[in-house]
C-alpha cells in the first residue's frame, strides 16, 4: 500500500473501515499504522496490550487533536475524528505527527473532497449502498460515478472497490477497467449471430423448398396425367365401329388413352423439375374399362449416408383421378322424383329444360336492354320438394298439391321482380313463354317446344322436340336398334332418361342379354337377390330385365337424387352410398360412374358434365 | 493531466463504439429482415406457380388461383404470366426502398397440362 490512503465512502463506511485497516497494516509491516475514521459515532476502545510504539503515537496524535478519540489497538492507532468544519487541517496535522507511519483515512462522500487536495498516494471509492427497493430510482450510480471523476483529478491511482452487487459498481468497474474495444466484440459477434440465423434459416427454408418442390413435380405430373385422361376419356368412350361396321376414327383405344397420359406425366414431371429417369407412371384402375386414377413416384436423387455409403430417400409420390362429384351443386344434372326426366339447366341456380333455358336466355337479355332484371324465384320441383310447399301452403289455388304442378314438368318460371311483370306481360310470349294463370302474374310456362312432361320433352335435351329424332338420337350411337324400343318403353314407364338407360346397359354388358360373369347376369346385370326384388325371374330376358333395370334406377333416383350417386349405388349397392351419402372410393365404381356419365355428357345429354381433377394424395 | 487522460478517455471511447455498435447492428438487422423476405417470397411464389399451373390444370382461370394462394401483402406485388404450359409467377418481396424491391424480384415457374 502508499503511505497515504484516503478512501471515501458512498453509503455505509463499515467495509471501507475494514479495508482502511487490512491496507494499513499490509502497509505497516513491523511499524505502527494510523487509521482515521472521519465521524465514527462509536469510536474503538483500546486493546489491552500494544506495542510501546503504538503507544507513544497514540499519546502524540491525541495531544496535536485534543477534539479526538485517538487508541491504540495493537499496532494500529484509531483515530476517531470530528466530521467538523477543520478536518483538513486536523488531518494534515495528523499526517505531520505520524510521520513515517502509514496513515488511511475513512471519510464519506460529503468530506472527502476537501481531503484530496491535500494529495494522496491512493484514492479508493467504495460504493456499499444496498439494492434499491423495487421502483425507486437508482441514484448511487450517478453518485458514485460523480465522485470517481473528482477523486481521479487528484489521486494517482483510483480503485473502485465495493461489495460487488450493484450494477453500477461493476458498470463502472467495466467502464475504469480494461473496457477499451468491449463493445467491438459485442457488436460483432451480435453481427455474426444475426446473419448466422439468417443464414440457418434460408438454409432450412431451401431444404424445405427443395422437397417441396420434388412434391410439386409429383402432384402437377399425376395431375397432368390425371388431365389427358379426362380430354381423351370421350374418345376411350367412343364407339370403336361406326354404325356402318367401319372403325370409328373418334374412338382411342386404352393402350393409346393410357399411354398418351404417360407422356403427359413425364413431360410435366421433366417440366417441373424432376430427371425423366426418376419418373414412375402407374394406373392403380388399368384393369378397368375406363381408367380414371393415374400414380406418379419421382426418385429422389442419392444422399451420402453416415457410415460413408449412400442410401435412396424414398420417392415422392402423388396420385389423381377424374373425379364425379355426387351432384352439381344445388341442381342435380338430372330430373328425377316423378314429372321431367331429362337433363336440366341452371339458370340462376334453378333447374329447367334445356330448351327453357335457351328460351329465358333470350328473354332474359331483351329485358336487360330495356332495363328490366328478370329474376328466377322458382322452375323445376319434384313431387317430393311440391309435397313439402303444399304442405307448408295447402291452398290448392296457390300451391298444386304433388304430382299436379306443371314445375314437374322444368318448363315453368316463377319470375320476379314485380315491377318486371308489365315488360313480361307485353313481351314473354315473343319468346314462347305464357303466363299461366291470371292470378300469378309471375308464374310462366313455356310453350314453343314439346308440351310438359311429354315424352318428347323427355327427350329435348338430345334430340330436340321431334319424337322421330328423338327416337334415333335420344340414345348414345352405340346402342342397337333392336333394343332401342325396350328402353324407350322402360324409360316412359318408370319416368327414367332413356339416354341414362342406354348408357348404362352398354357399361354393364354392351348389350349383350347372355353376358354374364359368375356374379350379375343379363344385360342388365342382374345379381339373383336384386332379381328377386325386382320381380325379375329371367336376366336373361332383355325385355324384362331392363324394364327391371329401369325400375331400380327409378327407385335409386328418388333415394339419392342425383345420377351420379343412382349410379354408383347401381354398381356398389345402396347400402355403401347411403353409409356415407357419397361415391364410394372403389376405382370400378368410379370408373364404371364415369363412362357412363362420360357417353351422357359426349352426346350432350348432360351439361355440364361435372367432372373434375384431383389429388388423390 | 496525465491521470485524468488514464481513467475517463475511456468511458468516451465505449460510448462512441455503443453508438457505432448500434448502427452495425441495426445495418445488419435490416440486411437480414431483406435476406428473408426475398427467401420466404420465393417460397410463397413457388406456391403460387403450382396453384397456378393446377388451375391451369383444371381448366380454371389461372390468375385469381395465383393471387388466391398468396397472403393479402404479397396479392398486389405479384405479376402473373402463362406462356403455353407454363406459368411464371413473379414477386416483389418487401423493401425498404421500391427500386429494391423490383431489384429482388424473385420469380417461380410451375407447368401443367391445360384443359
Amino acid at each position: 500500500m502508499s503511505e497515504h490512503l484516503l478512501i471515501g465512502t458512498v453509503g455505509s463506511n463499515g467495509r471501507a473501515d475494514r479495508l482502511a485497516v487490512e491496507r494499513v497494516r499490509e502497509a505497516a509491516g513491523d511499524r505502527v499504522g494510523v487509521v482515521v475514521e472521519v465521524g465514527r459515532e462509536r469510536p474503538r476502545p483500546a486493546s489491552l496490550i500494544a506495542p510501546e510504539q503504538a503507544k507513544r503515537l497514540e499519546a502524540t496524535l491525541a495531544e496535536a487533536l485534543p477534539g479526538a478519540v485517538v487508541k491504540a489497538r495493537g499496532n494500529l492507532v484509531f483515530v476517531a475524528a470530528d466530521d467538523s468544519p477543520d478536518l483538513t487541517q486536523d488531518v494534515c496535522r495528523l499526517r505531520e505527527q505520524a510521520e513515517g507511519c502509514p496513515l488511511a483515512v475513512v471519510a464519506t462522500a460529503s468530506r472527502y473532497r476537501e481531503l484530496l487536495e491535500l494529495g494522496w498516494d491512493e484514492v479508493v471509492i467504495r460504493s456499499d449502498q444496498s439494492e434499491p427497493s423495487p421502483g425507486e430510482p437508482d441514484e448511487r450510480d450517478a453518485l458514485t460515478e460523480l465522485v470517481v471523476e473528482e477523486a481521479a483529478e487528484f489521486a494517482d491511482r483510483v480503485e473502485l472497490a465495493g461489495p460487488g452487487r450493484g450494477r453500477g459498481s461493476r458498470r463502472l468497474r467495466d467502464r475504469l477497467g480494461s473496457n477499451r474495444g468491449q463493445a467491438t466484440p459485442l457488436v460483432l459477434g451480435g453481427v455474426f449471430a444475426l446473419v448466422l440465423g439468417a443464414v440457418a434459416i434460408v438454409a432450412i427454408s431451401g431444404a424445405v423448398t427443395g422437397k417441396a418442390r420434388a412434391q410439386r413435380a409429383a402432384d402437377l405430373s399425376a395431375l397432368s396425367a390425371a388431365r389427358s385422361m379426362k380430354n381423351d376419356l370421350p374418345r376411350l368412350l367412343a364407339p370403336p365401329l361406326l354404325p356402318d361396321g367401319t372403325p370409328n376414327p373418334a374412338h382411342m383405344s386404352k393402350p393409346v388413352y393410357l399411354g398418351r397420359a404417360r407422356l403427359a406425366a413425364i413431360e410435366f414431371a421433366v417440366k417441373n423439375g424432376a430427371s425423366p429417369l426418376a419418373v414412375s407412371v402407374r394406373f392403380p384402375d388399368s384393369a378397368s374399362y375406363a381408367p380414371v386414377r393415374a400414380r406418379v413416384a419421382i426418385a429422389t436423387s442419392v444422399a451420402p449416408g453416415d457410415g460413408g455409403g449412400g442410401h435412396r430417400a424414398p420417392p415422392n409420390w402423388a396420385e389423381a383421378r377424374i373425379n364425379v362429384p355426387a351432384s352439381m351443386g344445388s341442381v342435380p344434372s338430372m330430373a328425377s322424383g316423378g314429372g321431367y326426366s331429362g337433363p336440366l339447366a341452371e339458370r340462376q341456380g334453378k333447374g329447367m329444360r334445356p330448351d327453357v333455358a335457351a328460351a329465358f336466355d333470350s328473354m332474359s337479355a331483351a329485358a336487360a336492354a330495356a332495363g328490366v332484371t328478370l329474376t328466377i324465384n322458382s322452375a323445376f320441383r319434384s313431387d317430393a320438394e311440391q309435397a313439402a310447399l303444399f304442405a307448408a301452403n295447402p291452398d290448392p289455388t296457390w300451391v298444386a298439391p304433388p304430382g299436379q304442378s306443371l314445375h314437374r314438368c322444368a318448363t315453368e318460371l316463377d319470375l320476379g321482380a314485380s315491377d318486371g311483370y308489365g315488360w313480361l306481360a307485353a313481351n314473354a310470349e315473343r319468346f314462347g313463354f305464357v303466363q299461366r294463370y291470371s292470378w300469378e302474374s309471375w308464374h310462366f310456362g313455356y310453350v314453343a317446344g314439346p308440351a310438359p312432361c311429354s315424352e318428347e320433352g323427355n327427350s329435348v335435351g338430345t334430340g330436340g322436340g321431334d319424337r322421330s329424332r328423338a327416337l334415333s338420337q335420344a340414345f348414345p350411337s352405340v346402342t342397337p336398334a333392336w333394343v332401342r324400343p325396350l328402353i324407350l318403353r322402360a324409360a316412359m314407364k318408370w319416368n327414367v332418361s332413356a339416354a341414362l338407360l342406354a348408357a348404362q346397359l352398354f357399361a354393364e354388358s354392351g348389350f349383350d342379354p347372355k353376358a354374364g360373369n359368375g356374379i350379375a347376369f343379363g344385360i342388365a346385370a342382374f345379381t339373383p337377390a336384386a332379381a328377386a326384388e325386382y320381380g325379375l325371374d329371367d336376366p336373361f330376358d332383355p325385355a324384362a330385365a331392363i324394364m327391371a333395370q329401369a325400375h331400380l334406377m327409378s327407385d335409386l333416383l328418388g333415394q339419392f337424387g342425383s345420377p351420379a350417386l343412382a349410379l354408383a349405388a347401381y354398381n356398389a349397392g345402396p347400402g355403401e352410398v347411403g353409409s356415407c351419402d357419397c361415391i364410394p372410393s372403389y376405382p370400378e365404381t368410379q370408373a364404371y360412374i364415369a363412362k357412363i356419365l362420360g357417353m351422357l355428357g359426349g352426346m350432350g345429354a348432360i351439361s355440364p358434365v361435372g367432372m373434375t381433377i384431383e389429388l388423390v394424395k | 493531466m496525465a491521470r485524468r487522460a488514464s481513467g475517463f478517455d475511456r468511458a468516451g471511447q465505449a460510448t462512441v463504439e455503443a453508438v457505432a455498435g448500434i448502427a452495425a447492428l441495426m445495418l445488419a438487422a435490416l440486411l437480414c429482415f431483406q435476406l428473408l423476405a426475398a427467401g420466404y417470397s420465393a417460397t410463397i411464389a413457388d406456391g403460387a406457380a403450382e396453384a397456378g399451373a393446377v388451375a391451369l390444370i383444371r381448366g380454371e382461370p389461372v390468375e385469381p388461383a395465383v393471387r388466391e394462394a398468396l397472403p393479402g401483402w404479397a396479392r398486389s406485388r405479384v405479376s402473373v404470366s402463362r406462356i403455353g404450359t407454363t406459368v411464371r409467377v413473379r414477386l416483389r418481396p418487401p423493401a425498404l426502398f421500391s427500386s429494391m424491391a423490383d431489384k429482388l424480384a424473385v420469380s417461380a415457374e410451375a407447368g401443367g397440362k391445360p384443359g
